[in-house]
């Protein structure tokens, strides 16, 4: 069955289901479950950025009170490539024992060389990885066709910068950690995790304890937070398993906040010089870049290479030379955060354009009108709600609806115009996600004779407002209201779902519950038919009633559920393509003022125009952009991990000297919902956030007529920009 | 064999006895001679620990009495021996506010004090801030605008503001606004936050 086409509830203003819990303190996460009996369990970690254990010894440890189980992580002789890597995992009853016993064990390391530096690296003469390992990696290299010869024909003068971004952390308020609890004999065990993969959570615990995947359950009703960095049970929540089992009493572990930083994921840094030619009429020609980052100890990706330049790269006869290196550094591996390779991306595209429109002298928002991808010829006949047959149309018509609302054409002006010391700019950006739905994910949905409607699916709510996402369409086609609709989601036994990871948890489960719930519909009108005076197909649902077409009987919702008898119907929906789109755009404008005498940047105002497909839930996918503009403006002005190169540790892994803007920091945000209910559900999570530090480096451009090349934009990066003009 | 005959001079308890005796006396000098002076200093601050040691809160109305090390923060004596967890644990170092709770109508961050120190004062957390189904007008504001998204900050938040207005019911959104100021969302729900903010001071946002 297709999204239907008159909506009464989906696309509409729905308050969250679980808001009371979460406001008034009562929901209970992961790091809120306490077990009768249960133990606290630490980690000890290497404090040294490049080590190798000698020798480990936990005898002092044990004769710690309260202590009662280690599980030593590593073996002696082992190498360790950065600091805050688990060597020791510990349990006591107290937390403040379990701190004891951390202190008490000693470990001898001979300290090895480190880099944390991506400057130092590109000049270092020797590896800090172990054989055979390299600092500096080859990450990509592409060049189209004659660019030698046709880059730079026939345009404008070119522009070229540098542009980047520092390592950032996802400081979940919520920590990686879990609380573990083993049955009397040690074959099944239930965790109550703070993750983003509650199926997948548990999965990977049976396979680590060779036990069936059946004899693991995962508990996540609540989650603070995860942004990418949650997909499994990690390090620590493997020990802390171990530590239950030794210890044979449930088992709490959660990570503290120096490591939560440390260890609990980054996004990668970005740093390029880039270059790009229009002719003078603005037509966009060449783009260049050569760029570096670092995903930590590990090889992963840090920029989206094959989308340079963003969103730009699918404009035709556009010449491109690009080339990335990956910088492995000794500390903790990269994790997907929040549309992983797209911000940084961004940087260094819309950044570039901004610089090339200030030299030809064209409006940044213009330049972009007339360089955006077409609409893909092929794509229009073949799949017309596909993001290729749209996106121009998308792109343009999210321009028009932006020009107006933040009144571009009269709050624009030239780069660095403008009187006295605190000035005033406007820039843009704009982005691009998937997105897409997926399977499986398997919606139950149960209609009790007592009118009751039951929802349940192991999903998980990151605070996005899945829970209410299922409740509306179950309400929806059951004319009820999603107050009517009891959902429970986060137990790994209610069947298989995907984790929440590139925004995909709600076209992968919202298409899923319509299809659960159109089965019980069907189940449940075909048994209560014969007790209605009719057959299943004269029977219909309006809001509170069922119908019965033929005799105009209407039969109040209740009443016709206790036609059921004593046994409710019970049926289960699976993702189904067509019902939910990948792709979606994207455009911001964000007005600064800057303090040119203290180099202070504020946020003052902020656009969003975003499109998602079909909304589901309007408050919720505006509290996504809003959010997601919130993070970007930290990654703009506030946030970076900063790394010692000489002791190699990170000095900030906490909230004081990592900054994350308050209340106050931030702008008055608005946001405007592009409805597209033709092309079914597409995620909102991640597209928000790309745009936002582009946009705001832009308005910076634009408020001092001198580009500020790294972010965060912070006082004295921006003072000396400034100084630099003069 | 005393103290002093041990070691050469004063030992460490008899210089606390001996400055607290003077320091009565001082006080004694200058108060009305009919006042009284109360137990001596030594009595009145006993030694804690550093083994467990029995204490009371007054938890959301409720008498709570358990055993913690004088160490234990208000935070962790709350969550993990009173299991009453609307107060979380963030930074756990006084800069985020996820922590945030009400003693007597002033708001601390509980991570910051020693849960000894809160004995005799009424301590309140979000979860004083519902009665059955009924929510107090704050954490129904944060619901109504979606003023929280994981939720993992919204308890401090909403403690920090319901303490603005119970102080000054008259406040305005800008007087509201600083007084989250040492809160912190990842999330980033403070455009919601301002929607509840101005319903709650009756007044439209511009």
């Amino acid at each position: 069955m297709p999204w239907p086409t008159t909506r009464r509830i989906l696309g509409t203003k729905v308050q969250r289901l679980d808001g009371p819990e979460k406001s008034t303190g009562r929901a209970r996460y992961s790091f809120d479950i306490n077990r009768p009996g249960m133990l606290h369990a630490r980690i000890l970690r290497c404090p040294h950025a490049h080590a190798r254990v000698k020798n480990i010894d936990t005898a002092p440890a044990e004769k710690v009170p309260g202590f009662r189980a280690f599980h030593v992580l590593v073996k002696p002789g082992t190498e360790l490539f950065f600091a805050g890597d688990e060597v020791v995992a510990i349990c006591a009853d107290t937390e403040e024992h379990a701190e004891d016993c951390l202190r008490a064990i000693r470990v001898d390391y001979d300290v090895l060389p480190h880099l944390v530096k991506e400057a130092d690296a590109l000049e270092a003469k020797m590896s800090t990885l172990g054989a055979g390992q390299m600092n500096v990696n080859p990450g990509g290299d592409f060049t189209t066709n004659n660019f030698a010869k046709v880059a730079y024909q026939g345009v404008a003068p070119a522009v070229e910068g540098t542009y980047g971004v520092g390592i950032i952390s996802h400081q979940c308020l919520e920590s990686h950690g879990l609380v573990a609890e083993w049955n009397k004999d040690s074959t099944q065990l239930t965790v109550w995790a703070s993750t983003q993969a509650v199926p997948a959570t548990a999965d990977q615990l049976a396979q680590h304890f060779k036990i069936p995947s059946t004899q693991v359950r995962c508990i996540t009703h609540y989650m603070g937070g995860g942004f990418g960095s949650k997909f499994g049970p990690d390090i620590q929540g493997r020990a802390c398993a171990e530590l239950a089992r030794k210890a044979r009493a449930p088992v709490k572990l959660m990570l503290d906040r120096a490591e939560e930083v440390m260890v609990g994921g980054q996004r990668p840094s970005a740093f390029g010089t880039a270059k790009a030619a229009a002719t003078k009429e603005g037509v966009f020609k060449t783009y260049e870049v050569d760029c570096y980052g670092s995903p930590g100890v590990g090889n992963a990706a840090t920029v989206n290479f094959a989308l340079l330049p963003y969103v730009y790269n699918n404009v035709p006869d556009l010449n491109v030379k690009r080339r990335h290196r990956r910088i492995r550094l000794n500390l903790q591996n990269a994790r997907a955060m929040r549309a992983p390779g797209h911000p940084q991306n961004c940087l260094l595209t819309d950044q570039l354009v901004d610089d090339l429109c200030a030299t030809l002298n064209i409006n940044p928002m213009n330049f972009r009108l007339r360089n955006l991808p077409p609409n893909v010829a092929d794509a229009i006949k073949t799949n017309p709600t596909s993001f290729d047959a749209l996106r121009h149309t998308i792109y343009t018509r999210e321009i028009e609806i932006i020009r107006k609302m933040c009144e571009w054409d009269r709050n624009w002006h030239p780069p660095g115009r403008g009187d006295g010391p605190i000035k005033t700019g406007l820039g843009m950006a704009i982005h691009t996600w998937g997105g897409a739905g997926r399977g499986p994910n398997l919606v139950r949905v149960s209609i009790n004779a007592d009118g009751s409607v039951l929802v349940q699916s192991s999903t998980q709510d990151l605070g996005t407002g899945e829970r209410t996402v299922l409740a509306m369409v179950v309400a929806e086609i059951l004319g009820l209201t999603p107050t009517d609709v009891t959902v429970q989601i986060g137990e790994s036994q209610f069947g298989p779902s995907t984790g929440s990871g590139g925004s995909t948890t709600c076209p992968g489960t919202a298409p899923a519950a319509l299809n659960a719930v159109e089965a019980a519909k069907r189940a449940f009108l075909t048994a209560i038919a014969p007790r209605m005076g009719g057959n299943v197909e004269d029977l219909t649902i309006e809001p509170g009633f069922v119908v019965n077409t033929r005799s105009r009987e209407r039969t109040a919702w209740r009443a016709a559920c206790a036609r059921l008898g004593k046994m409710g119907v019970s049926e289960t929906g699976n993702w189904t393509a067509g019902l939910s789109n990948n792709g979606v755009g994207g455009v911001q404008v964000a007005e600064v003022k800057v303090d040119t005498e203290t180099g202070v940047v504020r946020c003052t105002r902020f656009w969003a125009v975003q499109d998602v497909g079909l909304v589901v839930n309007k408050l919720g996918c505006e509290s996504q952009v809003s959010g997601g503009v919130i993070m970007g403006v930290n990654y703009a002005l506030f946030e970076e991990c900063i790394y010692d190169r000489h002791t190699g540790r990170m000095v900030n892994p906490d909230m004081e000297f990592y900054k994350l803007g308050g209340i106050q920091d931030m702008p008055r945000i608005f946001v405007h919902m592009m409805d597209m209910p033709e092309r079914g559900v597409i995620g909102i999570g991640e597209p928000p956030t790309i745009s936002t530090a582009a946009a705001v480096g832009n308005a910076v451009f634009n408020a001092i007529g001198v580009r500020v090349p790294l972010a965060p934009f912070t006082p004295d990066r921006v003072l000396a920009a400034l100084a630099r003009r003069k | 064999m005393h103290e002093n005959q041990e070691k050469p001079g004063l030992s460490r308890r008899q210089f606390l006895k001996g400055s607290g005796a003077a320091a009565a006396a001082t006080a004694l000098a200058t108060v009305p001679s009919t006042a009284d002076a109360g137990p001596p200093a030594a009595e009145a601050s006993p030694t804690h620990g550093p083994g467990p040691v029995r204490i009371n809160l007054t938890v959301n109305g409720r008498k709570m009495t358990t055993n913690v090390e004088p160490r234990v923060t208000l935070l962790d004596a709350l969550r993990n021996y009173l299991d009453v967890t609307g107060c979380k644990r963030v930074c756990d170092r006084g800069s985020c506010g996820a922590c945030t709770v009400m003693l007597d109508n002033k708001v601390v961050y509980s991570c910051s004090m020693l849960a000894l120190e809160a004995q005799g004062k009424q301590i309140r957390t979000a979860e004083s801030l519902v009665t059955g189904d009924k929510l107090d007008a704050v954490p129904a504001a944060f619901v109504q605008f979606d003023a929280q998204q994981c939720g993992f900050c919204t308890p401090g938040f909403v403690v920090a503001m319901k303490s603005v207005l119970e102080t000054n019911p008259k406040a305005t959104p800008a007087e509201v606004e600083a007084g989250l100021a040492g809160n912190i969302c990842r999330c980033g729900t403070y455009e919601q936050m301002r929607d509840a903010i101005a319903a709650l001071c009756n007044t439209r946002r511009d």
